[in-house]
């Protein structure tokens, strides 16, 4: 059996990494919970039993000197969706082109399926790939669009699966309109049909919001969170969209000055925030700083401080949460919800960012 | 249906809905015959060889420029709209995604070109009275040797669109609309007035365009994925 070129697990280069969510839906909406993962993963050919979906190691590029990326290494495993997260020009669509063998690395190895897809058209025809434009022709229709990308990697019986793309993505009554008579949102869900129309293991997502007004990133959103269900496939998305990524991802990496900052489940990031944390929410919102008063001197509650209408209290354990609400029942107040903190993804960026760019 | 084929028949059908680039191959391929026509006509002074020798010379340049139309959209639009880097990721090697696209401006290009060429048989007809007969080298050089000069440029054209910058790409057309004037000027001079067409000059127009052709086929061979992708604006 082959083994992972890389890391014999994912564990062994990142041991914090414990939640292995399966990545076929948001942790965040149960609607998308798997019935079986059985049915949800696609069958993973045995030679490739092992290997990552994804693999970086020491990965370093430079241009004109410039040192783009700098000893990045992570692994996405089959099934997941991945967000690749950075501020423009940190090198998130540089990683995806080296790993699509469109540049070279400069140091290190990547792998995709467990292949270098350079010069290797068999790994290519496993991988979709969508990039900030959509890599269709405007005088082109729709149909013709995907006809012509499926005569290139050999889609079999095209016309039902061309069909069947154009329904889900909800353009079959536009499917022999021009492209270019399309809205940039119409191009969007297009291009994702074009990337998933050889039914590929691996597709690369770079940016697919970009551009588009609330109400289309929230339909790309869907999108993607129903195509990985339905189609069983790894998504590599790459984002700064915060919200979206926090929504639809499963594990992310942040990059920032070349560099990961930060690689973990959206579940275990945005549970770690130091210190255990409740926000307490009181039926009178205007009692909060007497409560705030009566709590701080606890022994196990390190902080208090209103936080909007409710109280937001930091512990020195995370089993004191009973004895917090005790105490306040104690005293009369009455509580309408108790709930655990934690923090956004947005908040976990900002802060690695940040960090970088001040220098640290 | 092979993805060669695959290709070319999208850059055909391409070729055939892009409107501005039919009128400009259009406009060119009437006006470009019809002056040159008034220049055969004083030259042959009748003489039905030197007339055909005349078409065949004119005919290569437009054949030529035609493809630089073609090409224009097939490679270079491809590339300033990003495109080109989903095509570099199917699993189609950039040599064969060259020939395609090559093949595809090859066939508009050669189309325009069958009308330029009758468009100079009827106004050289109608300027000297010549009856221009089916002389077989003439359509040996229609259906042979154009072809290859139209393949070889759009070749030739498309491999330095793919590796040039967009700046680099103005300069390249500057570059070869002298390089147009200049075919023009050493066709006059390789095959003068009144020389007629023979298999000689066939034979070394067939032979320079398969060395073109080769040479485009080696130049797109050393074109890579990263100095594409380096090279989109």
């Amino acid at each position: 059996m082959e083994k992972s070129l890389f890391f014999t697990s994912r564990e062994e280069i990142y041991p914090y990494v414990s939640h292995r969510s399966c990545g076929k839906y948001s942790p965040h909406n149960p609607r998308y919970l798997p019935h079986s993962l059985s049915i949800l993963h696609r069958a993973v050919p045995e030679e490739e039993a092992g290997v990552n979906a994804v693999e970086v190691r020491g990965l370093s590029r430079s241009f004109d000197g410039r040192e783009i990326l700098r000893d990045v290494s992570f692994a996405v495993g089959h099934g997941e969706i991945f967000g690749y997260l950075g501020p423009n020009g940190a090198g998130k669509t540089t990683t995806i082109r080296i790993l699509l063998g469109l540049l070279a690395p400069g140091a290190g190895e990547v792998r995709v399926l467990g292949r270098d897809l350079t010069a290797d058209d068999d790994a290519r025809a496993r991988v979709g790939v969508l990039f900030e434009n959509n890599g269709l022709a405007d005088r082109m229709s729709a149909a013709d669009n995907l006809a012509y990308y499926a005569g290139l990697y050999g889609v079999e019986e095209p016309a039902a699966r061309i069909d069947d793309l154009l329904a889900l993505v909800d353009l079959a009554d536009r499917q022999d309109d021009p492209v270019g008579t399309f809205s940039t949102g119409m191009k969007r869900k297009l291009g994702i049909a074009r990337a998933i129309l050889h039914r590929p293991e691996v597709v690369f997502l770079d940016e697919p919001s970009s551009g588009l007004d609330p109400g289309a990133q929230r339909m790309v959103r869907d999108l993607i969170i129903e195509l990985s269900r339905r189609e069983e496939m790894t998504v590599f998305l790459n984002s700064h969209h915060l919200d979206e990524v926090q929504r639809v991802c499963s594990t992310v990496a942040i990059l920032a000055g070349g560099r990961i900052r930060a690689f973990d489940s959206v579940t275990n990031l945005t549970a770690a925030s130091g210190r255990p944390a409740v926000t307490v929410a009181l039926a009178d919102p205007g009692e909060r700083a007497r409560a705030c008063e009566t709590v701080e001197g606890l022994p196990f509650v390190t902080g208090c401080e209103p936080d909007g209408d409710a109280l937001h209290c930091t512990l020195a354990d995370p089993g004191a949460t009973p004895d917090l609400v005790a105490t306040l029942v104690g005293a009369n107040f009455r509580i309408e919800e108790v709930r655990r903190s934690s923090r956004s993804l947005e908040e976990i960026y900002l802060e690695h960012v940040g960090r970088v760019e001040d220098g640290a | 249906m092979s993805t060669l084929a695959v290709i070319a028949r999208r850059e055909i059908r391409l070729a055939l809905r892009n409107r501005s680039a039919l009128i400009t191959a259009f406009i060119f391929s009437i006006w470009f015959p019809v002056m040159s026509a008034l220049s055969i006509a004083v030259g042959a002074d009748g003489d039905a060889a030197a007339v055909t020798a005349g078409i065949a010379t004119i005919t290569l340049p437009v054949a030529v420029f035609l493809g630089y139309i073609f090409c224009a959209d097939a490679f270079l639009r491809e590339k300033r709209d990003g495109t080109i880097e989903t095509l570099l990721c199917a699993p189609v090697s950039l040599q064969r995604l060259w020939e395609g696209k090559a093949a595809g401006v090859t066939v508009p290009a050669y189309l325009m070109m069958l009308l330029s060429a009758a468009v100079s048989i009827a106004a050289i007809s109608g300027l000297t009275g010549v009856s221009i007969a089916a002389e077989p080298l003439l359509l040996l050089h229609f259906a042979a040797v154009v072809p290859v000069w139209i393949a070889a440029s759009a070749g030739l054209i498309g491999a330095a669109q793919l590796a040039l910058g967009m700046r680099e790409n103005q300069i390249l057309g500057f570059v070869f609309i002298f390089g147009f004037i200049f075919l023009i000027v050493l066709f006059q001079q390789i095959v003068p007035a009144g020389s007629g067409i023979s298999a000689a000059t066939e034979a070394v127009l067939a032979v320079v365009g398969l060395a073109l052709l080769a040479l485009a086929r080696f130049i797109a061979g050393k074109v890579t994925k990263e100095r594409i992708v380096r090279t989109i604006p």
